[in-house]
């Protein structure tokens, strides 16, 4: 087996029954990887409609700085929250309020990804029935270098 | 090699104005939105299956600035951004996107443009809103 921190994540559905009391500053997750393909690229843009040729003109991005096709920024963004939320507590049961996010490199297709995340801060939020818990995260690629990272706050529900 | 598209339809630093509001066509959002996001980004299904995920009025947001009476931004990289998500969206909710560019930036190999974008439904309520970091190619010398 790999990581023994990914078998702490969950492979499979969320954390049922966690609350914002659960939750500890200075707690890290590791998340499963996912390889990015064409076909991800190929439908993000289809359905954003964002057709820049970035992502959709091969011959194009051979000349270019990349010297290839690179995923949206967003399209690793959706990925890296849809990782986060099959396991990672705050992604999975709190609502996102906010992010702050840097595009730090490309992801190209057949790379393959993961989120290192950590829980940076709790605090009350306007809804007393919920609190905000703000967290770090680094998308990461298989040669260990960060492409995407942030924060992100989400409004997790408190016990009773 | 072909020829790098022309500024007829691109928009490059030079052409981008301050302050000039972008208004984009509205967009009605589907069961079928919500069926391929939630299928390419593998999260787990809402516990309210009539709510939108948060991050695909973003992601349509981007689509949408292209379906502007300008040309599309010659956006060589996505630098940034700042978002807040300000209210809940639901299938059937009508979206559209308003931007301005708020400062620009000329850098060595392009420029940097902030735009503010926000995210307004059909009641005109801004449900997100941000702003956003882009590198502009320059362009090119004829």
């Amino acid at each position: 087996m790999g990581d023994p921190l990914m078998l702490s994540y969950g492979l499979v559905g969320g954390h049922p029954g966690i609350f914002f009391e659960d939750l500890t500053v200075g707690q890290e997750f590791t998340s499963p990887g996912r390889t990015v393909t064409e076909t991800d690229i190929v439908i993000f843009a289809g359905l954003s409609g964002d057709y820049n040729v970035l992502h959709t003109d091969a011959e194009h991005m051979k000349s270019s700085l990349f010297g290839e096709r690179i995923a949206h920024g967003l399209l690793g963004l959706s990925i890296e929250h849809g990782l986060a939320s099959r396991g990672e507590p705050a992604a999975a049961h709190g609502a996102l309020q906010g992010l702050k996010w840097k595009f730090k490199g490309p992801i190209k297709i057949g790379d393959t990804i993961h989120v290192r995340s950590r829980i940076a801060a709790k605090k009350d939020g306007p809804d007393p029935r919920c609190g905000l818990v703000t967290v770090e995260r680094e998308l990461v690629n298989q040669l260990g270098e960060v492409v995407q990272e942030g924060e992100t706050e989400h409004a997790v529900e408190r016990r009773g | 090699m072909r020829e790098t598209p022309t500024a007829s339809v691109q928009c490059f630093f030079e052409d981008v104005e301050i302050d000039v509001p972008l208004e984009t066509p509205g967009l009605t959002l589907t069961r079928a939105h919500v069926a391929l996001f939630t299928g390419l980004t593998g999260e787990p299904a809402s516990l309210d299956p009539e709510t939108v995920p948060s991050l695909l009025p973003l992601s349509l947001s981007s689509g949408l600035g292209w379906r502007v009476p300008r040309p599309p931004l010659a956006v060589l990289a996505f630098m940034g951004f700042e978002w807040r998500f300000l209210a809940p969206i639901r299938i059937g909710d009508t979206i559209h996107s308003r931007s301005r560019t708020l400062t620009k930036r000329s850098m060595r190999e392009g420029g940097v443009v902030i735009e503010e974008r926000k995210v307004i439904n059909q009641r005109d309520e801004t449900v997100q809103e941000g702003k956003l970091t882009l590198l502009v190619a320059r362009r090119p010398a004829t």
